[in-house]
C-alpha cells in the first residue's frame, strides 16, 4: 500500500470489501434457506481456484468458465451427497456434516495436488495500473469492484424480481410455510447451492488474480472472515451479510493501510476485537433478518 | 353427505407426540361443499388434525383419503397441488415480504396465469386494505389484515379443500364476522371448507355440522342445528362424558 493516497485507500477498500461481501453473500444464501452454516463453502472457492491454475494456458474465458462450472458442480454434488440425506436432521448435525466435507475435500486436494503455494496469473491483462487523479490505481482492482457491483446487482434482480428469488425469499423466512404454498424444496435448494458456487467462482477468481497463488486452505481463510462476515451483519440476512462482509473486508484494508507500521502484525487482532464489541451491542448482528422466529 | 364419496376421509387416525398421544383413533369425514367445524378446549388434538392431514405429521395409525386417494406421506409441497390450502394457526404470513409477494405465493401453484392475476386483483378489491398497503412488509399488518391475507393467499391456489385452524384467535369481533362472512361466501364457489374453532358459538353457527373433539377423540358430531343446545353437548366439549 506504500504512500497513504486516499483514492488508493478507498478502491483498495472497496476491492476488499466487495470480495468479502460476495463471500458472505454465498454463506448467507445457503444459511437463510436450510439454516447451515456451510463449511464447505471454503472448497467451493478453493477448487475454483484450482480450475484456474489447471487451465493457465487457455484463454482467460475457458478459465473462467471451468471455474464457474467447477464450483457450482461441486456445490451441487456436495448438496445432493451430504446434505439432502440429512436434510430432515438436526442443524448440529448438518454443520459437523458441512465440515466433514470441507475437510474431506481440503485433504484430497492435499493429497492430489500437494499443500504447497502454486502460483497463478488468470488475468494478467489487469495487471498495468492506470492514472485517476494523481493516484497510481490497479485496473485489476477496479475489475473487482466492477464485477463486485454486478454481481450485487444481479443477484438483488434474481431474488427481488424473478419467481425462484420469491420462493427462496419466502423459504428463507419460514421454509414449511412456503413448501405449504407450493413452493418446492429442492428447487430452492437447489437454486441456493448453484448460486452460491457461482459467487465462490468469483470470489476465487477475483482473490487468486490479486495475490498470484493458489493452495489448498485458500478458502478456508477467505471464507472464516466470510462467517464473522454474516454473523456481524445479521445471521440469515442477505442484506446484512452483505454490509457485514463489506464492513470487515474494508476495515481489515483500513487497519492495514491506517495503523502504525509496528501494528500492524496485529490487524487481525483488532479487526477481531472490534467485531466482539459489536456482537457485544447487537448480538443479532448490526442488520438481523425479521423473519427469524417461530414457524409453523 | 348425499351419499357422494366424502372428500375428505379420515379413519381412525392416532397420532403421538413421544408419550403423548394427541389423537386416539379419530374418524370424520367431509363432503364436498359442506362447511364442517372441529372445535373442543385446548389441548383436544384440533390442530394435530389439521396439520396431520396437511402432511405435517406422519399418522401413527390409520389413513387419510382426499378424493378417493389415500395420502401417505410424499413431499409437503404435494399437500397443495392435491388441492389442500392449509392455513394454520398464528397467521403465518411471511412477515418480511411484502403484501402482493404474499398473494402471488399463494398462486404459486396456478398454471393458469391471467386468471391467477384476476383471482389475486379480485381479493385486492374485495380488501382495499390489502391493495392500499401492498407494497408494504406484511408483518406490518394488523392481526385481524394478516388473517384476512393469509386466508386470501390460500385461496388463490384455487383449493378443493380449505382448512382454516382458529382464524377467529385473537381477532376483534367485528373482524371475526368479517373472516366468517368471507368463509360462507366462498361456499357459493363451491369451496369445501374445514374449520377449527375454540369459539363454539361461531363455529356452530357457521358449519353445516360439527365435530366435538376432546383429548384426541371425537365425543360428539352432528348437524351444527342439532348439536346447539344438544343436552350432551357440555359434557362432550368439557370431556365429561365417555
Ligand atoms: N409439537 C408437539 N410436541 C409435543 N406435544 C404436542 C405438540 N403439539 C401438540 N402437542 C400435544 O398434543 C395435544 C394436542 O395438541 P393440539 O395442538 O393438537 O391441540 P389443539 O386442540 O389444537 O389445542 P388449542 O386449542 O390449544 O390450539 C396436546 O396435549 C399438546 O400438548
Ligand atoms: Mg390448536
Amino acid at each position: 500500500m506504500g504512500n497513504l493516497n486516499p483514492i488508493q485507500i478507498l478502491v483498495d477498500t472497496v476491492s476488499v470489501g466487495g470480495l468479502y461481501a460476495l463471500t458472505a453473500l454465498g454463506l448467507g444464501l445457503i444459511f437463510s434457506v436450510m439454516r447451515l452454516a456451510n463449511f464447505a463453502h471454503a472448497e467451493l472457492v478453493t477448487c475454483a481456484a484450482y480450475a484456474v491454475f489447471a487451465l493457465s494456458g487457455q484463454p482467460v474465458a475457458v478459465a473462467i468458465v471451468a471455474s464457474v462450472g467447477t464450483a457450482m458442480v461441486l456445490a451441487l454434488a456436495t448438496e445432493r451427497l451430504a446434505f439432502r440425506p440429512l436434510r430432515s436432521a438436526d442443524q448440529t448435525t448438518m454443520l459437523i456434516a458441512s465440515f466433514a466435507v470441507s475437510m474431506f475435500i481440503q485433504k484430497l486436494l492435499i493429497f492430489t495436488v500437494g499443500s504447497r503455494p502454486k502460483p497463478v496469473d488468470p488475468l494478467p491483462i489487469l495487471a498495468q495500473p492506470i492514472a485517476i487523479a494523481g493516484a497510481q490505481v490497479s485496473l485489476l482492482k477496479l475489475a473487482t469492484i466492477l464485477a463486485c457491483i454486478a454481481c450485487l446487482g444481479a443477484l438483488t434482480y434474481l431474488l427481488r424480481r424473478t419467481s425462484i428469488g420469491l420462493h427462496m425469499r419466502a423459504a428463507a423466512e419460514d421454509f414449511t410455510m412456503a413448501q405449504l404454498v407450493g413452493v418446492r424444496a429442492n428447487s430452492v435448494i437447489l437454486a441456493a447451492f448453484v448460486l452460491s458456487g457461482f459467487l465462490a467462482a468469483v470470489v476465487a477468481l477475483l482473490f487468486v488474480a490479486q495475490t498470484g497463488f493458489v493452495h489448498p486452505r485458500l478458502g478456508v481463510q477467505i471464507v472464516l472472515v466470510g462467517f464473522v462476515a454474516t454473523v456481524i451483519g445479521g445471521l440469515g440476512s442477505l442484506p446484512g451479510a452483505a454490509a457485514g462482509g463489506f464492513l470487515v473486508g474494508a476495515l481489515a484494508t483500513l487497519l492495514q493501510a491506517l495503523l502504525p507500521a509496528e501494528l500492524r502484525p496485529f490487524r487481525e487482532a483488532f479487526l477481531f476485537l472490534i467485531v466482539i464489541l459489536v456482537l457485544l451491542f447487537r448480538p443479532n448482528g448490526l442488520w438481523p433478518a425479521p423473519g427469524l422466529k417461530e414457524r409453523v | 353427505m348425499n351419499g357422494r364419496a366424502p372428500l375428505l376421509s379420515v379413519r381412525d387416525l392416532v397420532v403421538r407426540y413421544g408419550a403423548i398421544t394427541a389423537l386416539d383413533g379419530v374418524s370424520l369425514e367431509v363432503g364436498e361443499g359442506e362447511i364442517v367445524a372441529i372445535i373442543g378446549p385446548n389441548g383436544a388434538g384440533k390442530s394435530t388434525l389439521l396439520s396431520t392431514v396437511a402432511g405435517l405429521r406422519r399418522p401413527d395409525a390409520g389413513g387419510i383419503s382426499f378424493a378417493g386417494t389415500p395420502i401417505a406421506g410424499g413431499a409437503l409441497e404435494g399437500t397443495v397441488r392435491r388441492g389442500i390450502a392449509y392455513v394454520p394457526e398464528g397467521r403465518h404470513v411471511f412477515a418480511g415480504l411484502t403484501v402482493l409477494e404474499n398473494l402471488e405465493l399463494g398462486a404459486t401453484v396456478r398454471r393458469d396465469r391471467a386468471e391467477a392475476r384476476a383471482h389475486l386483483e379480485s381479493f385486492l378489491d374485495a380488501f382495499p386494505i390489502l391493495r392500499e398497503r401492498a407494497g408494504e412488509a406484511a408483518g406490518r399488518l394488523s392481526g385481524g389484515e394478516q388473517q384476512m391475507l393469509v386466508i386470501a393467499r390460500g385461496l388463490l391456489s384455487k383449493p378443493r379443500l380449505l382448512m382454516l385452524d382458529e382464524p377467529s384467535l385473537g381477532l376483534a369481533p367485528k373482524i371475526v364476522d368479517q373472516v366468517y362472512e368471507l368463509v360462507t361466501s366462498l361456499r357459493r364457489d363451491g369451496l369445501t371448507v374445514l374449520v377449527v374453532e375454540q369459539n363454539a358459538g361461531r363455529a356452530l353457527a357457521a358449519a353445516d355440522r360439527t365435530y366435538v373433539l376432546n383429548a384426541g377423540r371425537v365425543r360428539l358430531q352432528g348437524r351444527s342445528a342439532e348439536l346447539t343446545g344438544a343436552p350432551d353437548f357440555d359434557a362432550a366439549y368439557f370431556g365429561l362424558k365417555d
